[in-house]
C-alpha cells in the first residue's frame, strides 16, 4: 500500500516536471525554413537599418518636395526605377566604381542641394537622383539573392524604400509654413554633413 | 520558395491600381471576367515543366498590368476586361505548379486596392497611384531578374521540399 503510495507521487512528480518542461520549453525549429535570412519583414526593416541608405531616401523624397511639380513626383519614380538597374548589375557582378564610395556622395549631394537650396532643372534632378539610385540598387542587388524568400524581400524592401521617400515629402511640406524653409534647409545642411563624414570614412580617412 | 500568395497578390495588386484609370462601368465586367478566369483555369492542369515560363509570364503581366496606369487615356471597358483575363489566368497558373488554392484565396482581396486608387484618381491626386504602379514594376522586374540568376540560395529546394 505505502509502496504504491510512493509509486503514484513518483508519477506525479514526472508528470508535474515533464508539464513544467514543456511550459518553459522552444518551440521545435528544426524544419522551419531553409536557415537562409530574407523575407518580408527583412527586406522591409533593411533600408532603416543603415544611415547612409535611409538618409540619401528622405532626401530624395525631401529634394522632390523642394523643387516643386512635376519632380515632387518624377523622383520617386525614378529612384526605385534606376535602384532595379543598380540591383540587376550587383546580381549579375558587372563593376562600377566604389559603391560605398558612390552612396556616401549620394548622401553629400542630396543633403547639399537641399540645404543650397539648389533649383535644378528636371533633367539634371533625374539624372542625379538616377546615377545615385544606380549605387543604392547595386549595393542591396548584391545581397539580394542570398535572401531565403527573394520574392517577399523585394516587396518589403521596395515597399520601404517608397515609405521613406514619402516621409521626406511629407517633411518638405514643411516650407508652407512661415520658417518651414529654415527647418527643411538646416535638416539639408545636416544631411550634408553626414554624408561628408561617409565620404570620408569611404575613401579611407 | 518563390511561389505561394506574393505572386498572385502583385498581379492582383497591379490590376486593381490599373483598373482605378478605367470608367466605372468597366469595374464590373472586368472582375467578373478575373472570377470566371480563376474559377475555368484553377481546375486545369498545367505541366510541371512549365514552371520557368509561367513565372516569367506572371513578372510579365504584373509589369505590362501595373504600366497600363501611364496609358494617356486610361483604360476603356475592353482592355480593361482584357487584362483581368490575362491576370486570372497567369494567377491561376502560378498558384497551380508553385502554391495552394488557399494562397489564390488570400492574394484575391488585393484587387479591391481599386476602391482607394480610384478615390485618389477621383481626386486629381493619380500621381500617388503612379507611384505605387511604379513600386509594383520595380518589384516585378527584380523577381523576373532572379529568375535568370544561375544560383539563387532562397529558390533551392532544400531537404523537405
Amino acid at each position: 500500500m505505502e509502496r504504491a503510495a510512493r509509486r503514484g507521487s513518483h508519477s506525479a512528480w514526472l508528470v508535474t516536471a515533464v508539464g513544467i518542461g514543456l511550459l518553459f520549453s522552444n518551440r521545435a525549429a528544426a524544419h522551419t525554413g531553409t536557415g537562409l535570412p530574407g523575407g518580408f519583414v527583412s527586406g522591409f526593416v533593411h533600408p532603416f537599418t543603415g544611415l547612409d541608405h535611409l538618409l540619401a531616401m528622405v532626401s530624395v523624397g525631401l529634394w522632390g518636395a523642394f523643387l516643386g511639380r512635376p519632380l515632387i513626383y518624377i523622383l520617386p519614380v525614378v529612384f526605385p526605377a534606376l535602384m532595379v538597374v543598380g540591383a540587376i548589375m550587383g546580381m549579375f557582378g558587372v563593376p562600377l566604381p566604389p559603391v560605398e564610395v558612390g552612396i556616401a556622395l549620394s548622401v553629400l549631394v542630396l543633403g547639399a542641394s537641399i540645404a543650397l537650396s539648389f533649383r535644378a532643372p528636371v533633367w539634371a534632378a533625374s539624372l542625379i537622383v538616377a546615377v545615385f539610385a544606380v549605387f543604392h540598387g547595386y549595393a542591396h542587388g548584391k545581397e539580394l539573392p542570398s535572401a531565403a524568400d527573394p520574392v517577399s524581400y523585394s516587396v518589403g524592401f521596395v515597399l520601404a524604400t517608397g515609405l521613406l521617400h514619402v516621409s521626406g515629402i511629407c517633411l518638405g511640406l514643411l516650407n508652407e509654413r512661415p520658417h518651414g524653409i529654415v527647418v527643411t534647409r538646416s535638416a539639408g545642411a545636416f544631411i550634408a554633413v553626414i554624408g561628408a563624414w561617409f565620404l570620408f570614412r569611404a575613401i579611407g580617412g | 520558395m518563390r511561389g505561394g500568395v506574393v505572386p498572385p497578390a502583385l498581379l492582383f495588386v497591379a490590376l486593381g491600381l490599373a483598373l482605378a484609370f478605367a470608367p466605372r462601368r468597366a469595374w464590373a465586367p472586368s472582375l467578373l471576367a478575373l472570377f470566371a478566369t480563376l474559377a475555368a483555369f484553377a481546375f486545369l492542369p498545367v505541366p510541371q515543366v512549365w514552371l520557368e515560363w509561367i513565372f516569367l509570364g506572371c513578372w510579365t503581366s504584373v509589369i505590362v498590368t501595373a504600366a497600363s496606369v501611364h496609358l494617356v487615356r486610361g483604360l476603356n471597358t475592353c482592355s480593361a476586361v482584357a487584362l483581368s483575363l490575362n491576370t486570372g489566368a497567369w494567377a491561376s497558373a502560378v498558384v497551380c505548379l508553385s502554391g495552394s488554392q488557399l494562397d489564390l484565396l488570400k492574394a484575391l482581396p488585393w484587387v479591391l486596392i481599386f476602391f482607394p486608387a480610384s478615390w485618389l484618381v477621383g481626386r486629381h491626386a493619380s500621381i500617388a497611384v503612379k507611384v505605387a504602379s511604379s513600386w509594383v514594376i520595380a518589384i516585378a522586374v527584380l523577381a523576373a531578374t532572379l529568375q535568370m540568376l544561375p544560383v539563387t540560395p532562397g529558390y533551392l529546394p532544400d531537404h523537405l521540399e
